[in-house]
């Protein structure tokens, strides 16, 4: 079915590859900016990984005009007050961040601050709250999986209310991303394996809800294709350095899909589970897909049986009667999962993750509800359906 | 599959803005009456804040509806209410707005095609949303509403709303002029 309308946006220079960080400083002189803040967590800087980059921006003569380190797992509006406040009183005048989600989300929000101005980061809330570009902004992932460096959104809880505040605009697109294997070579084999199958969600969904469109599928298709090719060997070999790579930009390839072309059900589900549960995000997503996969096939069946293609590649596509094709590529990922417990033991099922207890089925699948990711999802669940799901996900 | 209407000069734009004018009317109506009377859209309003204030529009700045909780049902608010609405979904263009409320395209699909904006918060636009939803399936036949809702729910409710099938099969002769 050819879709109606669609748009896609994607402005975020990807430099990627052997000696990436290398190219940081030369990309840094190209927007005009000599004088960068590094916004860290304590836990990247701690395994060495900030020292990759300043070394390399030292050989270079571009010096830093600091490093914020103490982003917490779970950002919030004092931090970024706190870090933009670092930013004006070390006069600095462009952002690279090294990190995973939270640092990304965070420098993004102090980004807000310090190109408008002001303190009061609740007043740029919600979507189109910016009207110009911020100033330059880097990112240089240290994880696999959410590709927050290819997107338009932050999310950051505001601690006078408790509640989370989204922030959506073109402006937050990072200027550049840098995906480098040396970024990502420490990663222990758990956090790779939870946030390739968050990265894999990313690219199955935008593949199969509503928002598709073709050039977003060709990112999705790409990503999927190195996620299964690459996943396991990495776990089994986790020094792989061209793996690593592999999996670097099938994140973002994956987030590039899904920031134009959005997510569904999995992902309504398991921001609930986590929200819940404390169940990190990776894990949630890699538990639930196979079982929301299911449930779409009323609607999805020839969508999910062109994963396969992807997931197991020609030879096994081609020798499966195309009727058959979509239950294949479930189970291609539930061999998967197996594939990455055996080496690594992350959790197949809600029960086994030892946070979730049945009793909070009712209520996960009762605010998965009214989470937006619901919206796109090829088939609106009723809570019924929802915790029908999450029971045979437990 | 795409279709494009028979003669392309033919988009009456005028037309398509008086249409959407009446039925947002018709659905500010529906809603506020709904919220009195039906279990489903009472259990979504229930759980929206009292004073919320909703705001429909078409950009730039017309046609519009606006609706606010209060005492638990829904109230429609006058166009011109100085009222800030804390959840606005805007439509790019009349034309898609047309699209929307005359069951061409249902409102995930025009999410999903960026035919409009939303601002506010994501959980109350999902109840919202919902009770566009519910109240969409009623104003026109099954057969139509069935591509404006992606899943269609039980409906029994027409008797309730009291809602003439005048109203809406006047709503429908036009269309079939148009579509
Ligand atoms: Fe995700």
């Amino acid at each position: 079915m050819a879709k109606d309308y669609y748009e896609f946006f994607c402005p975020v220079k990807i430099v990627a590859g052997l000696k990436a960080l290398e190219h940081v400083p030369y990309e840094l002189s190209s927007h005009g900016s000599s004088n960068p803040l590094i916004i860290t967590d304590k836990g990247v800087r701690s395994v060495g990984l900030v020292d990759h980059v300043t070394k390399a921006m030292d050989a270079a003569q571009v010096s830093v005009a600091g490093i914020y380190e103490d982003v917490p797992p779970d950002s919030s509006t004092s931090v970024v007050t706190q870090c933009a406040r670092y930013y004006r009183e070390q006069g600095a005048d462009s952002i690279v961040a090294i990190g995973g989600g939270s640092v990304i989300d965070t420098a993004k929000a102090v980004n807000i601050l310090v190109s408008e101005g002001g303190d009061d980061l609740k007043a740029y809330s919600g979507a189109g709250n910016l009207k110009r570009p911020l100033k330059p902004f880097f990112v240089i992932p240290t994880t696999a999986g959410t590709g927050s460096e290819t997107t338009l959104v932050s999310v950051i809880k505001d601690d006078d209310t408790g509640t989370k505040m989204p922030f959506v605009s073109h402006f937050l697109l990072p200027d550049v991303a840098v995906l480098d294997p040396r970024m990502t070579l420490s990663l222990p084999p758990k956090i790779t394996a939870a946030t390739a199958m968050d990265a894999l969600t990313h690219a199955v969904e935008a593949f199969t809800c509503l928002a598709k469109n073709p050039v977003s599928d060709s990112y999705a298709t790409a990503a999927i294709k190195k996620i299964s090719e690459n996943l396991v060997d990495v776990l089994n070999e986790p020094s792989n350095v061209e793996g690593r790579l592999e999996l670097a930009q099938a994140a973002t390839m994956a987030g590039i899909a899904f920031s134009n072309s959005m997510v569904g059900l999995v992902h309504a589900l398991g921001h609930n589970v986590g929200a819940v549960a404390h169940v990190p995000h990776g894990v949630c997503m890699s538990i639930l897909m196979p079982y929301v996969l299911e449930f779409n096939l009323a609607e999805r069946a020839d969508t999910i049986g062109d994963l396969l293609l992807h997931l197991a590649g020609p030879d096994v596509y081609a020798s499966i009667p195309s009727t058959q094709r979509a239950e294949k590529a479930i189970e291609r990922i539930r061999e998967m999962k197996e594939q990455v417990y055996s080496i690594c033991q992350l959790p197949r099922t809600l029960s086994e993750t030892g946070a979730v207890q049945r009793s909070d089925l009712p209520k996960i699948a009762q605010m998965s509800l009214d989470d937006a990711s619901m919206l796109l999802n090829p088939i609106d669940a009723t809570y019924e359906q929802a915790l029908e799901i999450l029971q045979q996900a437990f | 599959m795409l279709s494009l209407p028979k003669d392309l000069d033919a988009v009456d734009y005028s037309f398509q803005r008086a249409y959407v004018t009446g039925m947002m009317s018709l659905i500010s109506r529906l809603l506020q009456a709904g919220s009195e009377v039906d279990d489903d859209i009472q259990r979504e309003v229930a759980a929206l804040p009292d004073g919320f204030v909703f705001r429909m529009e078409v950009m730039p700045d017309s046609p519009s509806l606006m609706l606010q909780k209060r005492d638990g049902t829904l109230h429609i608010l006058p166009k011109e209410s100085p009222i800030k609405s804390d959840l606005t979904i805007k439509f790019k263009h009349v034309t898609h707005a047309f699209l929307v409320f005359s069951f061409q395209e249902g409102t995930a699909t025009a999410f999903a095609n960026d035919r409009m904006l939303l601002d506010g918060n994501t959980a109350l636009a999902m109840k919202i949303v919902r009770c566009l939803n519910r109240v969409e399936s009623l104003v026109l036949p099954k057969v139509v509403a069935e591509r404006a809702v992606k899943t269609y729910p039980d409906i029994k409710l027409l008797d309730k709303l009291q809602l003439s099938t005048k109203t809406y099969s006047k709503l429908v002769s036009n269309l079939v002029k148009e579509i």
